[in-house]
């Protein structure tokens, strides 16, 4: 037989699929490509130990194990035999409705089961509303810095993106005013992510309050991403944004991957917020529901032991959690303050990482964020961020969750690296 | 708070009208509408005769190797981070090696990529042939969530028939004169569903030899894989690789009863390199990069699940299957009312001819269907659902008392209204 060709050649004149060029651009901006490309300039001959700080994942990490209650849940699940079959497309009655009560714990209100729906993970969550709200000529603001994978999205979904900025002298708060400059007749909706992505903060109530009246002011739909919801550290604690449902509709996403530390169980939540019915007729509701129709759904069984999960993991294991990364943020801020060409700008009090400057003119022979974390690679063995990735150039995100005795190595490393590039005049 | 209100004059965002669940024609919506028609007051056990999930009944339980096999890779640790997008490395090769006991090669782990459930694998390779005026070919009878997401991707969606007294063959005459220059693929459903036949290698051959001659991908749909009982075992299309480019689509759903576990894959035949230099292969990869994953632990489960199963556990299903099958045939050859032109011989169902010449007072598939439902309390999928009104998909698989049950009511219910 004889070897099949490509266009142009056997009993054809030519094959007559092709590729859908869409998705050949929506993933080299991810952040999983760009850590590729940075491990990918690895010194193979190096004998150093490679540190990664720059995965959002801590589970590899004994100090955020998971917890064998959640375990056990699952292993329960499963040997009941009762979640074996197809899920319903929104999720299973009792995890929606566990998830509804435990969202509640911090509202002072009580969520409806109905107003839940089941993903595989929170990046399925913010795939369903992106998706729910396209409409041609729309457009989206997300926060800069932020997550690529927003981004990606909205590429692949040809929605326009436009970028607000957070700001790093304030805390990271959101410029309220350029995020009205930004706004338009055509602007459909505002992401914001709480806790912080990377900048690791947490935003205060009366912020938060200012962010929802100004979603009500220009119309728009708040998206409010809330993976990291109470990891917090610092002085501000987590205040979910549903508390302001009354001021503008609001969607939240979230999971238990991240307080878990199980991103691997891809179980997540999209929750509308809608007390006066605007979601419902706006027809965002419907959009959702049939998202959900048509979309993968979480494994049955990992739905089925959510309401173990969530109700009875002791508080002392999640204490645990926060404790940790309360050292691994210290470690990380103090040994940063002794970089001088390192500057952060804002002690991280909340999620996993933070975003800290370069000071590229004491920086010899370093370009920019990519270059510095390119020959950090190289010459040290440590995977940092560029923060290109996120949307600030020359800026570094560093992934503090990691065992403390990795994370002070790689700092101490990175120490000597910028010691080693210092400018000859300082 | 509500458009109209004194701060803004409205609203800036809607819903996608892409997602409207109006116009869709789905299986779970057609039996949620049939089960709002079951009489409460009915104390007969309801006979469901409409799904595509055994799994809860006793006779059609997963083997607890399989639960023991999940277990030990939760309790392993190793699997609770992110995976990689096209999953984990230990996991496709073990579906490589599991998928090519039954090649005449060795599949590479790379050819294989790790869904969520088949259905995900469908999601991945009708998204990645859509473009603009492409139209693919899709059987009739089939399977509706193929509609449903050629729709959501603009793929324009056209049908060739299967031929019901040729044991449910494709009309490859009707292909032939389908397609066009837009056309990209075809879709295979073999073990079929919903006509529960088996296509024989001569005809797979066929298959691939015209898709060759249009110049387009056979796109096969194995989620049935080996669940075949009659004359005609399992051929899966990728022994025909080199005859043309060739997709398959597969999970342990079915064979293993566990479609809750959603773990299934895809897989790229492409000896000649020509799905990769038509950007296929890259289109795939952006897909899975950009698409949720199946869970981690489930696909640390792969290789035991897939490659270490305990072989007695699969004949025991296949003869429930078979019994069954047997029970729901004879059945309707019983029936005058019914016509089933094509003994089941695989999967889980078998497509019925409604001779409503002889029935008074019943207008369509659809019509039997709720009033069955209402009198009967018997709920089976109208043919229209899967695309040929006047027919019904009776699934077989449930427990044989409960399908003799099922069969004794349909019987009565249709003599009531004989003409």
């Amino acid at each position: 037989m004889e070897k099949l060709k490509a266009n142009g050649a056997s009993a054809i004149g030519k094959w007559r699929f092709a590729g859908n060029k869409d998705l050949h651009q929506a993933s080299p901006s991810t952040t999983r490509s760009i850590l590729t490309t940075l491990i990918d300039n690895l010194d193979s001959d190096e004998s150093k130990s490679v540190i990664l700080l720059g995965y959002g994942d801590p589970s590899p990490h004994p100090s955020f194990a998971i917890t064998p209650i959640a375990e056990d849940a699952i292993s329960a699940a499963l040997r009941s035999a009762e979640f074996n079959g197809y899920p319903p497309s929104a999720g299973i009655p009792k995890a929606r409705r566990a998830v509804a009560e435990y969202l509640s714990k911090d509202l002072p209100y009580t969520l409806s089961a109905e107003d839940v729906y089941l993903t595989i993970g929170c990046t399925q969550a913010m795939e369903a509303i992106l998706t729910a709200v396209i409409c041609p000529k729309s457009n989206i603001l997300l926060p800069k810095p932020g997550y690529p994978y927003y981004e990606a999205r909205c590429d692949y979904e040809h929605i326009e993106i436009r970028h607000y900025n957070l700001l790093p002298e304030n805390g990271w708060e959101v410029d309220l005013v350029g995020v009205e400059a930004l706004a338009d007749e055509n602007t459909i909706a505002m992401v914001i992510i709480n806790p912080g992505n990377p900048c690791g903060n947490a935003y205060k109530y009366e912020h938060l309050k200012k962010v929802a009246e100004m979603a009500r002011k220009l119309g728009i739909l708040l998206i409010s991403d809330e993976v990291y919801a109470h990891l917090t550290f610092g002085n501000t604690p987590f205040v979910p944004l549903g508390v302001f449902r009354s001021i503008a509709p609001i969607i939240t996403i979230g999971s238990i991957s991240k307080r878990w530390a199980v991103p691997g169980w891809r179980i997540g939540w999209l929750v509308a917020y809608d007390p006066d019915g605007v979601l419902a007729e706006q027809g965002i509701i419907e959009s959702i529901k049939g998202f959900m129709d048509i979309s993968p759904d979480p494994t049955t069984f990992v739905q089925g032991a959510l309401p173990r999960i969530l109700e009875d993991t002791q508080g002392e294991f999640l204490s645990k959690i926060v404790n940790n990364l309360r050292v691994c943020a210290d470690i990380c801020y103090d040994l940063i303050k002794d970089m001088p060409s390192i500057l952060c700008l804002h002690k991280p009090e909340a999620s996993l990482s933070t975003m800290v400057k370069l000071d590229l003119p004491l920086l010899k022979g370093i370009e920019d964020d990519l270059d510095f974390c390119l020959k950090l690679a190289k010459e040290e063995s440590v995977v940092i961020l560029p923060g290109i990735a996120v949307g600030l150039k020359n800026w570094v995100r560093i992934t503090f969750a990691v065992e403390p005795s990795s994370l002070e190595e790689g700092l101490r490393r990175m120490k000597v690296f910028c010691k080693r590039h210092t400018s000859k005049s300082m | 708070m509500e458009n109209g209100g004194s701060e803004i004059k409205r609203w800036r965002f809607k819903g996608n009208e892409g997602l409207s669940r109006k116009s869709r024609v789905t299986i779970r919506g057609m039996l949620h509408m049939l089960n709002a028609y079951l009489d409460s007051d009915d104390t007969r056990p309801v006979v469901p005769l409409s799904h595509g999930d055994p799994s809860s009944y006793p006779s059609f339980a997963t083997t607890p190797f399989a639960e023991d096999s999940i277990c030990t890779a939760l309790r392993s640790g190793k699997f609770n981070g992110y995976p990689p997008s096209a999953g984990v490395p230990d996991s496709r090769r073990a579906v490589a090696e599991y998928l090519s006991k039954d090649l005449p090669y060795k599949l590479s782990p790379d050819n294989v990529y790790l869904t969520i459930g088949c259905s995900q694998a469908m999601e991945a390779i009708i998204t990645v042939v859509a473009r603009t005026n492409a139209n693919i070919l899709l059987p009739r009878p089939g399977f509706p969530n193929y509609e449903t997401r050629c729709a959501f991707s603009h793929l324009e969606a056209r049908h060739y028939d299967l031929i019901p007294e040729n044991d449910w063959e494709v009309d490859l005459a009707a292909v032939e004169a389908l397609a066009d220059e837009n056309t990209v693929a075809m879709v295979v459903i073999n073990p079929g569903n919903p006509c529960g036949n088996s296509f024989k290698y001569e005809h797979l051959k066929k298959i691939a030899e015209t898709a060759r001659k249009l110049g387009i991908i056979v796109i096969s749909d194995e989620v049935y894989g080996h669940l075949t009982f009659g004359n005609n075992p399992f051929v899966p299309m990728g022994v025909f690789r080199s005859i043309t480019p060739v997709v398959t689509l597969g999970s342990i759903s079915k064979r293993w009863l566990v479609p809750g576990w959603r773990l299934g894959w895809l897989v790229a035949y492409d000896p000649d390199g020509v799905l990769a230099e038509q950007g296929i292969l890259n289109s795939i990869n952006g897909f899975m990069d950009t698409s949720p994953d199946p869970t981690t632990f489930v696909q640390g489960a792969a290789s035991q699940i897939l490659l270490d199963t305990p072989s007695d556990f699969f004949p025991k299903v296949i003869n429930k299957l078979r019994e069954a099958a047997e029970i729901c045939y004879d059945h309707i050859k019983e029936i005058p009312f019914l016509s089933c032109p094509s003994k089941p011989e695989a999967s889980m169902f078998t497509m019925v001819k409604l001779n409503l010449f002889l029935l008074n007072g019943i207008e369509d598939d659809i019509d039997f269907c709720v009033k069955l439902a209402k009198e009967e309390s018997v709920v089976i999928l109208p043919g229209t659902a899967v695309g040929l009104k006047n027919w019904l998909r009776i699934t077989f698989a449930i427990e044989p008392s409960l399908l003799d049950d099922g069969f004794v009511r349909v019987k009565e219910f249709c003599k009531r209204y004989s003409a």
